[in-house]
């Protein structure tokens, strides 16, 4: 690398020249502190020259006083610097260091912690070209260094060198080096890890990372710079695939431009070519690829560009468009395995907003097939998925989107998960493959529907959903709610516990995944019943924001109403008609709402009752007199 | 070397002999004596024997022959002739102002005939020599003119033969000079023939592919038979040149990244025999994006994102580089409308004086709107820096007045500058940083970014920056600058400045507020700016680098870091961190 400072200093075009044509590499490392990962990434940027001599002056210094090397430089203080931060309870998810030599420039991914590893391993690595696993000659195959590899296998990391790192501690031994490639390579063939490479180094006497060690002849391969200085990057491998480009934004700054911006996820598109917009379907061609500094003849995976099309048809953000001969496929239901990455665990049935490229729809995850474990890589059985598990499931959304399988690209096949209240993004997901069944079954057309029911009845069908704690009194006033409607004519249906525990639902308990599960079959069976035309009325706790608004969702709009039944914890627990709050507070309930289980109570409900200020009849009264008010009733 | 003769095999000896003595530690300097080969060949040979072993170090046979390597440094930024402004101001001065440079009013090509006509109908009577001068002063005087051989050379390697046609010279450049006593700026596209003759054209706004082909048309007029080498990134992207290019035309173009031919092996012994032997291990993808086009594709996208997910973002503008590669790319982005949000400026007040014309300039440029939000409370109170100091001055003038100007305009999304190059500590930072609506950054609630999927959701009243130039190190900033053209504050370009010395820190006086000591006087040193902010917090360099490649090749010898001439910085040690849960960047 010490040509660079003598080229910049003879002939700075010429270097600008050389620098102006460098490729761009992304890579994660993976390994624990042990392995000398810091040391390592410590001595790339060393050897790039990509450090200011105040820095290494300052370096220099520490390793005198806090390095573990003697009298060499302690690499590992290039990079570490964080531990002050982790004190003050930062989350450090990636820290991403920057080096270049005259043929690339590099993006390192660095990820520590140990506890967090697989959330911050799979952020890292979702935008890496190539991972370097590092191996502790000495210890060979450890069960983190399967982790690491099963999860670059999971986020299809399409290059993996194995860094057989501290061979200068055995002796530069070839059969060492050669005991654990032989591991490793019947390890990898199980998880389907393919283009590894296997280097034998030491970073801290720098064998093998620019230079071929003299120290082991028998090892005719690449460097570790070489490696990484010729790997092939992901969006040139993506070139080869079929066109498709997320839109992201409509140009239109007057009536004679509409251009669509996105960046090309995969493929080479030329003026011209046919496309498909997805998932309506719909077909044009090329006309222009708009650039500020001109149209171009062809653009390619990577670009950030705007096109505009031959026809006028309606495109907007979120929707794919996609090569005509090769287009996404279009479904709403998909196998995926999911990446759970907040101290909320994900719920199976609960609603989360997922976003696909740049489209953001309603999605529920139904059920958990199984949970890997990313130590054994067993399969087992789970209920939810806390921080840091990984499952496959089956997703359910709301409407159709376009996507490919992740395998086959990494843009239009990954996802996030956003919680709909607090709006975390609480997991990432890679589609395998749509579920036959969201391909063929399309809605049933039926003649008599809705409308029609609600016309005979002669009423407006609506779900009254009344939430509130245990013993508010949800029971006692949605019965005098449906002896009054019914006294006025009209069609009705009362769900609650009673009718609902002891059947549909008596196979769930009272655990936070149960409670979903419960609200989710009661909100889909009063979905049900709207659409037979009846007014529902529902009495269950409901304690948590995010079914409630699922069980909204489900509905049209004005069919759901949302009745608090407003009854503080003191009065409830006072009344305890049931006794079942002393039974709670003496432990023999668990996941009681309101003693060891929360109730989130409603923020924008359509009506409020205050128990304490009316009686149950008063109460009563004033949902039907909201009814007549918002024109459910004549 | 020269007039020598080599064999292809004589040569791989030589590289693979090369090789050996760079494992020995040799310096390129010592290689070179004792085996002949230029620096570039030894450095490819040992790059080739890094990637791929012994068998890759051998070459395969090269094209044409090339000419002797032709020296540069005559030709290199000849200095312009300086005794003879006086005389063009007292000619032109106090007249009604002249064409030059009046960008975008003529599509014309100009070329000194023109000018000494122009100045004539002005009643202005000139010889050659004096209208040479004025280009000077309106900044137009072009410098950088290679000889033929060099186009030759440039040409041979491009594998094109010029025959008997007539070898233009031709780029684009910034200029910025003065024209009756005003400063003025904008960008020339120019040719220059075999006798030094000056052809161009100027305008304020970058030249795109469609000018440079209208330009080549009338250039066409004059030259019917010739060769335009083109100093520029190549323009094989741009089909509206694609004749020109192609050599339909009857004048060709041939582009070229730099006028010296920069063929690794351009020594007399290259053989003269077509290539037979397999290419090298390493083959560069033609369609391959570089690394600038791919943190270019990255950054768009970024702001694509908010401006789709958000309601009212808006760009923080701090008028230094890093802004203006940043509002470079937002112009990119969202071309050919003008990007869909409002630049805000922080003003302190003590911002140079520069800094606050090139403001307005880019303002007027872009036509985007710029606000100026100045914390008028603390300009009541008498803020500045010289009497309460860094760490006030700031805390008030710009943390205190950015929370302000976001609260008043009722921005959710702000785009910064800030780069994980920055230091050490902003390596871990995220592309979106979430704020309370109190502006407070919370370390636990910060989410994680993954593939290219940003969640840009937020409550009411919550707000996030965004950094868009996250992944760019302070090379690519420059490096891009120098490629796209990017104009920036002339502070950046050392020139004679008034400086005082202030605890060993240069400090310009930029205006009369600056208090001076008793007896002091400011002195004139040629000084820049590595990074611009308020001037009596800002440490000027003695520096001669007055041109783009000058000022990164001092950036990549100096190696110091880059806020080493921020005082702000200097104030506490882990200042950042705490200036950022308070609210500035």
């Amino acid at each position: 690398m010490s040509h660079q400072s003598e080229l910049i200093a003879e002939d700075i075009n010429e270097y600008l020249a050389q620098h102006e044509h460098k490729s761009l590499l992304r890579f994660i490392t993976c390994g624990s502190v042990d392995d000398g990962k810091s040391t390592l990434i410590g001595r790339l940027l060393f050897e790039s020259k990509m450090l200011f001599e105040d820095q290494l002056a300052a370096v220099e210094a520490d390793s005198r006083k806090w390095g573990t090397q003697g009298e060499d430089m302690d690499f590992a203080l290039l990079v570490d610097g964080l531990a002050a931060e982790r004190e003050q309870g930062i989350t450090i998810d990636v820290a991403y260091r920057f080096f270049s030599t005259d043929r690339r420039k590099f993006i390192v991914a660095d990820t520590p912690g140990h506890e967090q590893y697989t959330r911050n391993m799979v952020t890292g690595a979702s935008t890496a070209d190539a991972a370097i696993l590092m191996v502790d000659a000495r210890r060979g195959i450890l069960t983190q260094t399967k982790r690491h590899s099963y999860l670059a296998a999971l986020i299809g990391i399409r290059h993996v060198v194995v860094a057989i790192n501290k061979m200068d501690l055995m002796d530069y031994s070839e059969k060492t080096f050669n005991r654990i490639v032989e591991d490793y390579r019947v390890f990898a063939k199980q998880i389907g890890l393919e283009n590894i490479t296997f280097i034998p180094l030491s970073a801290l006497k720098g064998d093998n990372i620019i230079t071929p060690s003299e120290r082991m002849p028998w090892y005719r391969g690449t460097t570790l710079m070489g490696y990484l200085e010729t790997v092939e990057v992901d969006d040139e491998l993506m070139q080869a695939s079929p066109f498709r480009m997320p839109v992201q934004w409509v140009n239109r700054p007057n009536l004679d431009f509409r251009g669509f911006s996105g960046q090309i996820a995969s493929g080479v598109l030329r003026p011209g070519d046919k496309v498909r917009a997805l998932p309506s379907g719909k077909e044009s061609h090329i006309d222009r690829i708009y650039t500020h500094d001109g149209d171009l003849d062809q653009a390619v995976a990577g670009q950030s560009v705007t096109l505009t099309l031959t026809d006028e048809i309606d495109i907007s953000r979120g929707d794919l468009i996609s090569q005509a001969s090769e287009p996404a496929s279009v479904a709403n239901q998909f196998e995926v395995t999911v990446v759970w990455m907040n101290d909320d665990p994900m719920l199976p049935g609960r609603t989360y907003l997922m976003k696909c490229g740049t489209k953001t729809v309603s999605a529920t995850l139904t059920d958990i097939k199984y949970q890997v474990n990313v130590n054994t890589l067993e399969h087992t059985a789970a209920k939810k998925l806390e921080l840091n598990a990984i499952g496959v499931c089956t997703i359910n959304l709301d409407q159709n989107i376009a996507f490919d399988p992740y395998e086959e690209n990494h843009d239009t096949g990954s996802f996030i998960l956003i919680d709909r209240l607090t709006y975390n993004t609480m997991g990432a997901g890679m589609i395998h493959f749509s579920l036959r069944r969201s391909q063929n079954i399309t809605v049933q057309h039926v003649d008599v529907n809705k409308q029609a029911r609600q016309e005979l009845k002669n009423q407006k069908p609506c779900v009254l959903w009344l939430t509130g704690l245990s013993g508010a009194g949800k029971s006692t006033i949605a019965n005098l709610v449906e002896k009054k409607l019914y006294a006025r004519g009209s069609h009705t249906y009362l769900l609650d516990g009673d009718n609902v525990r002891h059947g549909l639902n008596k196979d769930l308990g009272f655990t936070d995944a149960d409670r979903v599960e419960n609200i989710r079959r009661v909100a889909e069976v009063a979905k049900l019943m709207v659409d037979a035309g009846l007014i529902v009325i529902t009495a269950f706790i409901s304690p948590f924001r995010s079914e409630r608004d699922m069980a909204r969702s489900l509905l049209d709009a004005n069919e759901f109403v949302e009745v608090y039944v407003d009854t503080p914890l003191e009065v409830a627990e006072q009344r305890d008609v049931k006794g079942l709050y002393r039974k709670a507070r003496k432990g023999e309930l668990k996941n009681f709402t309101g003693i060891d289980s929360p109730y989130e109570p409603p923020e924008n409900p359509e009506c409020v009752l205050n128990t304490t200020e009316m009686s149950a009849e008063e109460a009563a009264d004033r949902v039907i007199a909201f009814m007549v008010d918002r024109g459910y009733l004549v | 070397m020269s007039g020598k003769r080599l064999t292809a095999e004589r040569i791989n000896e030589l590289r693979k002999e090369a090789v050996r003595l760079r494992l020995e530690k040799k310096t390129l300097k010592e290689i070179s004596d004792i085996t002949g080969l230029t620096r570039p060949t030894i450095s490819d040979a040992y790059k080739k024997f890094l990637g791929g072993g012994w068998a890759a170090v051998e070459n395969r046979a090269r094209g044409a022959p090339k000419g002797t390597k032709v020296e540069r440094a005559g030709a290199k930024n000849a200095p312009l002739a300086s005794g003879g402004s006086n005389k063009a101001n007292s000619v032109g001065g106090g007249r009604s102002p002249l064409p030059y440079p009046t960008p975008d009013r003529d599509p014309e090509l100009w070329s000194l005939e023109q000018v000494e006509e122009w100045l004539e109908s002005q009643g202005v009577s000139v010889s050659g020599r004096s209208v040479a001068r004025y280009l000077e002063r309106w900044g137009l005087a072009v410098s950088d003119s290679p000889g033929r051989a060099e186009l030759e050379a440039i040409l041979s390697h491009q594998g094109i033969d010029p025959g008997k046609r007539a070898l233009l010279s031709g780029s684009v450049r910034t200029f910025s000079g003065e024209q009756a006593g005003e400063s003025s700026h904008g960008h020339q596209l120019y040719a220059q023939d075999g006798r030094g003759r000056l052809f161009w054209v100027t305008q304020r706004s970058p030249f795109k592919a469609d000018d440079i082909a209208a330009f080549l048309e009338q250039l066409a007029g004059r030259f019917p038979d010739a060769i335009l080498i083109f100093k520029s990134p190549s323009l094989e992207n741009h089909k509206v040149l694609a004749p020109w290019l192609n050599g339909e035309r009857a004048l060709q173009l041939v582009t070229t990244p730099h006028w010296q031919s920069h063929d690794s092996d351009s020594l007399s012994f290259t053989p003269d025999r077509a290539a037979s032997e397999p290419a090298a291990t390493f083959k560069r993808n033609p369609m391959a994006l570089t690394h600038l086009q791919r943190l270019e594709a990255e950054s768009i996208q970024i702001m694509r994102e908010v401006v789709a997910e958000t309601e009212n973002p808006v760009m923080l503008y701090s008028i230094g580089k890093d802004s203006a590669v940043m509002l470079h790319l937002a112009m990119k982005a969202f071309s050919p409308s003008i990007p869909p949000f409002p630049l805000l400026h922080v003003d302190t007040t003590w911002k140079f004086q520069e800094m606050y014309k090139f403001r307005k300039r880019m303002a007027d440029e872009t036509g985007m709107k710029l606000l100026v939000h100045v914390n008028e409370e603390g300009r009541a109170q008498g803020i500045n820096p010289f009497t309460h100091g860094s760490a006030i001055h700031t805390d008030i003038m710009k943390t205190e007045a950015l929370k302000q100007a976001l609260d008043k305009y009722g921005f959710d999304a702000a785009f910064g500058g800030a780069r994980r190059d920055e230091e050490k500590s902003r390596a871990k930072e995220r592309i979106f940083s979430f704020r309370t609506a109190q502006h407070r950054w919370d370390p636990k609630n910060q989410r994680p970014e993954i593939w290219k999927l940003f969640n840009a959701r937020k409550h009411r009243g919550e707000s996030i920056r965004v950094f868009p130039l996250s992944n760019w190190t302070e090379l690519d900033i420059w490096q891009y600058i120098h490629l796209e053209q990017i104009p920036i504050v002339p502070l950046y370009y050392s020139a004679e400045r008034p400086v005082v010395e202030r605890d060993g820190t240069l400090i310009m006086v930029d205006d009369d507020r600056m208090p001076l000591n008793p007896g002091e006087v400011p002195m004139m040193k040629k000084v820049r700016f590595r990074t611009l902010g308020c001037y009596p917090l800002t440490g000027a360099v003695e520096s001669e680098a007055d041109t783009l490649p000058d000022i990164i090749q001092e950036m990549l010898l100096t190696k110091t870091s880059e806020r080493q001439g921020r005082m702000i910085d200097h104030d506490s040690s882990a200042s950042m961190e705490k200036k950022k849960q308070e609210g500035y960047f």
